[in-house]
């Protein structure tokens, strides 16, 4: 296990605050949780390529970052008026 | 033990320590404005400390290349994520969006 991998799992832990964020918290709370969450995945998945020697996992990071912000946006447009 | 080596470590940690700093930031703040905040640093500063480890690694090859694009697509969405979200809790606390100089909202 390199230092990456370690940074990768000791990152993990930071999901917890999100989660709970995201559960006890109002839908705008849990929006910023999921906000927060989808950050950390991307550090995470950019860790975990570098820590395996993949550099075509680095695209997924590249994705989720995309991805991130496409979902985010919606969940905050619909929270406006609908929810 | 390196000099990149080395760097690579501090820079690792100076990024997880943001990471999660930022993360207890979100958890112990009471309003949602105030958790906004905390995701600043985390999608800016954070993933660019690690992508810097990531090319002390691997120079600018195609993975520093990838990670520094992937910090800085986050550095750029990161901001308009964070507007909307506000806008949406700032139209739900008051049913409207304050007209502009010129009439638009």
């Amino acid at each position: 296990m390199n230092a990456w991998l370690i940074a990768a799992t000791v990152l993990l832990l930071g999901l917890i605050p999100c989660a709970v964020v995201m559960l006890r918290g109002s839908a705008i709370e849990a929006l910023v949780g999921l906000q927060m969450a989808g950050v950390l995945e991307t550090v995470v998945l950019l860790l975990l390529a570098e820590g395996f020697h993949r550099p075509a996992f680095f695209d997924l990071a590249l994705v989720l970052a995309l991805l991130a912000l496409a979902g985010g946006l919606v969940f905050a447009r619909m929270l406006e008026r609908w929810v | 033990m390196s000099g990149a080596s080395i760097a690579v470590v501090v820079l690792l940690t100076i990024g997880v320590a943001i990471e999660l700093a930022c993360c207890v930031g979100v958890l112990v703040m009471d309003d949602a404005y105030d958790k906004l905040h905390y995701v600043g640093p985390a999608a800016i500063v954070g993933p660019l400390v690690i992508a810097a480890a990531i090319v002390v690694r691997a120079s600018l090859s195609q993975a520093g290349i990838k990670a520094l694009l992937t910090a800085g697509l986050l550095m750029v969405t990161s901001p308009v994520l964070s507007h909307a979200t506000a806008r949406a809790l700032y139209i739900r606390q008051r049913d409207h969006v304050e007209p502009g100089p010129g009439g638009r909202p």
